[in-house]
């Protein structure tokens, strides 16, 4: 065997010379990383390399631009893929499951004997998730002939960006167009030193390497809610501290919230609202919280083990050197822009959570690939009225459009429907039926305004509204679209009846 | 686009008959083979390297019925004599290349046909075509003229011939789409045809008849209601960028450099693997004497390394085996690659030391700088077991990025094999 192959190949190749051999191989490249050349210039220099930066790092590549990708992180995906969206999803998923073998599964019929958790395996799972994304977004980097520089990108001139390298050393890019992509950070709170171990933001929230006893989180929010809900599942007495008289933020339905409110309560986790804290002190064995109520109570001391900052996020902008080419803030630290996506210096551009407008992945992923349709074709969109947001607890909170709060105050008439899960057979089957669907309606027109919905599934669901708010849908326009049975979506439709008629089955 | 004035005839006769209110202009766009009344059939292409073939056989007449899957036609190439099958339904108009004409080319309109159910009395017959190249690109697919020039009006015409074209509305032409559930509701509801969508003023997203415009249109809600509707998601789909407050002049900033990690110089390790060349000696030896020439030393290590690269694994997972696994999926290639190493030989020991003490001595370095800056003076290594008659023992080694050191081994280790045990066989 070993001799014929080796004749077939020493036929091909009779005479041994030397130099027609392969060479001990490795070749320079091989062995030094290449950077570009600072002579040559990109067409597109994308300084950071999250959900922002890497759509739209591949669109360019797609469109075939010559496109540099700068990301300091060492992986891509940004917060999104390592710290935000897709580790919380995972410990979400796994500890909901948890809980449900808990406390669930006996009455559905189900006896399981020891339930153990396992802290390490459940971190394992999630790093394994967030591990294989972002590889493969650098895969897609490579198959698109993205340029990937592992390092931190600072404007040098309006063209040249000067990146510290991660492995050391320097060098710099020339870009036609620059497209800031450096997304957002978790605010701090102040006074309180975060350190990830006792006073944690959503980085610190997702790697706790002990169920705490007790957890406060400062901020009813989507990802406090989230985060309360990991731990709180796995154990922890959580206390959730908000501002505001509602929990979700500012943008979810206020009927929708309360509902919220009151199934998590259910699940164990103390709300606070309408409280703010006051002041904290971290020198103790626990932390203290001094809070006190928004509307002037008498004031508390709260005492645990880890304190989750989570009371909104900033653009990040941090070394970037804007102040070498002159490019301003607003007051709220984001990068100033006009409807496409310019900033004042024309052909630097910006998108993502950095700039306006909500700070959502998805949102940044629609920016992304409407800049460089911009920038290559003249012409990009995105639909800002029409972008969904999802919380996922459980029940998961879903909506897009306008919220029944939004429209008073706008002075909007309306008109309701709602459905609740409860009437809805897939729902019953599933002994899920806390939640409903709510549909927020023009009332002349009855074109769909705003689609609201808190149940198991929701995040898929909403999608539905998304479209149907997309094309300008009316509320009949759902009811008369077969939905099949039995689902969930069913109570979509039957919401949308009850909308524009009744609902059959309520 | 004279093709969209043509297409918009073809397409109200089709109205008329079909009662089906498609838009006309968007019937011109399409590409797919559900397209116009009368078209012309080209020769079509019955594998990727034919140009021209023989009508043997024409299998329908002149005004004959067909469906999806019958045999239109025989038609002989070079190479055989094949059966070309209808697509979908419809009817021969008229055969232009009749049973026996030779060598047509691929692209060449050969009949024209007409969909199921069309009156082919009262159908022009579409300009004959120039051969479009594409057409051979595509295999046993009877070409379906996507640009046709203008054509007369119908001789014929129809009962209740539909409005012809779109009616504008000041918002350059509308476009119809499918209307939605509920504007189709309301119209058959309140007793209207569909062709009354042409009277109503669009205020959907790209000019779509929302359930609002038909209800304004029938009085049953304020006339302007739609409009102001929209105006607002107008207004909402866009970021709001008025009243920006530009933040006052930054501070001054905080020298907080973070400091450079440690550059990291790339690892370089090197691989030996003492080999015993008194096999190798042996087979020199043999061949010698039979057949009169000694075949260098040199060959043999060739030869033994282009054996010893097969199908070495590789040093780091590739991109596309990460993506590959992420799928699911496994490849050979993802794994094993050939190798392209060849080894720095160590000089060997005269011939005339003993065999009894084989001694590993390592070999000399290869230099980093040298590997990097002069890629040409790798050149002339391995030019260097050239020089080696034979010997008792040797080192063989390799010089390569840390990440690579356990590929490089392996290499080595085969090399050491097929060398000590089977030098025969390279030669034989």
């Amino acid at each position: 065997m070993l001799s014929q192959r080796l004749i077939a190949r020493t036929v091909a190749r009779p005479a041994f010379v030397p130099s027609s051999l392969p060479r001990i191989v490795p070749s320079t490249s091989r062995w030094s990383r290449m950077y570009a050349s600072a002579a040559e210039e990109k067409d597109l220099v994308i300084i950071g390399g999250g959900v922002a930066g890497y759509v739209a790092a591949i669109k360019a590549g797609q469109e075939g631009m010559k496109v540099t990708c700068i990301e300091k992180r060492g992986t891509l995906g940004g917060t999104c893929l390592n710290v935000g969206c897709i580790p919380s999803k995972s410990l979400l998923n796994n500890s909901h499951l948890y809980h449900q073998i808990l406390h669930d599964s006996k009455h559905r019929g189900i006896e399981v004997g020891d339930v153990k958790l396992n802290l390490k395996q459940l971190m394992k799972a999630k790093e394994q998730s967030v591990s294989g994304l972002t590889k493969g977004v650098e895969f897609l980097f490579k198959k698109n002939g993205v340029e990937y520089i592992k390092g931190a990108g600072a404007f040098q001139d309006e063209h040249t960006i000067k990146v510290q390298l991660n492995d050391g050393g320097e060098t710099s890019v020339k870009g036609k167009n620059i497209l800031i992509a450096t997304g957002s950070e978790a605010t701090p709170f102040p006074g309180l030193e975060i350190d990830e171990q006792r006073v944690i933001t959503s980085t610190g929230a997702i790697a706790l390497e002990k169920v705490p006893e007790k957890m406060v989180v400062i901020g009813g929010g989507i990802i406090g809610l989230e985060m309360a809900s990991v731990w709180s599942r796995l154990g922890s007495q959580v206390t959730v501290v908000e501002f505001l008289d509602q929990i979700g933020g500012p943008g979810m339905d206020t009927e929708i919230a309360k509902s919220a409110q009151k199934i998590l309560k259910k699940q164990g986790i103390i709300f606070k609202t309408g409280t703010k804290v006051v002041s904290g002190d971290k020198t103790g064995e626990l932390v203290k919280l001094e809070v006190d109520s928004a509307k002037g109570g008498k004031p508390e001391t709260i005492e645990a083990d880890v304190v989750l900052v989570a009371i909104g996020r900033r653009p990040y902008t941090g070394g970037l050197g804007l102040e070498n080419i002159g490019l301003e803030l607003d007051e709220r630290g984001r990068v100033i822009i006009d409807s496409e996506y310019r900033t004042k210096i024309p052909h630097i551009r910006c998108v993502g959570d950095v700039t306006f407008g909500p700070m959502l992945a998805h949102k940044a992923e629609e920016e992304a690939v409407a800049v460089v349709e911009y920038i290559k074709k003249g012409y990009g969109h995105v639909n800002y009225g029409c972008i969904p947001s999802v919380m996922y607890t459980f029940p998961e909170v879903a909506w897009v459009g306008q919220s029944e709060q939004d429209l008073k105050k706008a002075g909007i008439k309306y008109r309701v429907g709602t459905f609740p899960f409860s009437a809805n057979s897939r729902a019953k089957t599933n002994l899920d039926t806390d939640g409903m669907v709510k549909m927020l309606a023009d009332p002349e027109t009855d074109r769909l305004l705003g689609v609201h919905i808190i149940g198991p599934n929701a995040g898929e669901m909403i999608a539905e509204g998304t479209l149907a708010l997309e094309y300008g849908a009316s509320s009949e326009d759902i009811a008369r679209t077969c939905h099949a049975h039995p689902t969930l979506a069913e109570a979509f439709k039957e919401a949308a009846m009850a909308t524009y008629a009744k609902a059959i089955h309520f | 686009m004279a093709s969209i004035a043509a297409a918009a005839c073809r397409a109200s006769l089709r109205l008329a008959r079909n009662q089906l209110n498609r838009d006309a202009t968007a019937r011109a766009f399409r590409t797919s083979a559900a397209a116009l009344a009368a078209q012309n059939f080209t020769m079509p292409a019955l594998s990727p390297t034919m140009t021209e073939g023989n009508i043997a056989k024409w299998q329908v007449k002149e005004g004959e019925k067909f469906s999806a899957g019958d045999v239109l036609l025989e038609i002989e190439t070079d190479k055989a004599t094949m059966d070309v099958e209808a697509q979908e339904d419809g009817i021969l108009m008229k055969i232009t290349q009749g049973d026996g004409t030779k060598a047509i080319k691929v692209g060449t309109r050969i009949a024209v046909i007409a969909e199921e159910g069309d009156d082919i009395s009262a159908l022009e017959i579409p300009a004959d075509e120039t051969p479009q190249p594409k057409s051979a690109a595509e295999p046993a697919k009877p070409e379906q003229p996507s640009t046709p020039v203008a054509e007369s009006q119908p001789s014929a015409p129809t009962s209740d011939t539909p409005k012809a074209a779109p009616k504008s509305h000041g918002r350059g032409p509308k476009r119809v789409f499918p209307p939605l559930p509920s504007v189709l509701h309301l119209l058959k509801e309140n007793g209207l045809n569909e062709s009354a969508i042409s009277d109503i003023t669009p205020t959907g997203p790209n000019g779509r008849i929302l359930k609002g415009d038909v209800l304004a249109f029938l009085g049953k809600i304020n006339a302007k209601t739609p409009s102001e509707v929209s105006t607002r998601f107008e207004n909402a789909s866009h970021l709001d960028l008025s009243n920006i407050k530009v933040a006052k002049a930054p501070e001054p900033k905080k020298a907080e450099k973070v400091a450079a990690p440690v550059p990291e110089k790339p690892k370089i390790s090197t691989v030996e693997v003492s080999v015993s060349v008194s096999a190798v000696s042996a087979v020199q030896k043999t061949l010698e004497k039979k057949l009169g020439f000694e075949l260098p030393f040199a060959s043999f290590v060739y030869r033994a390394a282009d054996l010893a690269n097969e199908r070495l694994p590789r040093a780091k997972a590739t991109p596309d085996r990460l993506f590959n696994e992420l799928l699911g999926v496994e490849k050979e290639s993802d794994y094993f690659s050939r190798g392209a190493y060849l080894p720095d030989v160590g000089t060997l020991r005269s011939i005339s030391s003993p065999p009894a003490a084989p001694k590993a001595r390592p070999a000399k370095r290869s230099d980093i700088i040298d590997l990097l800056s002069a890629p040409s003076k790798r050149a002339a290594k391995p030019s260097a077991p050239a020089e080696i008659i034979s010997g008792p023992a040797t080192t063989f080694s390799l010089t390569v990025p840390s990440a690579e050191a356990e590929r490089a081994s392996l290499f080595l280790h085969r090399m050491k094999v097929i060398l000590e045990e089977e030098p025969d066989k390279l030669v034989l």
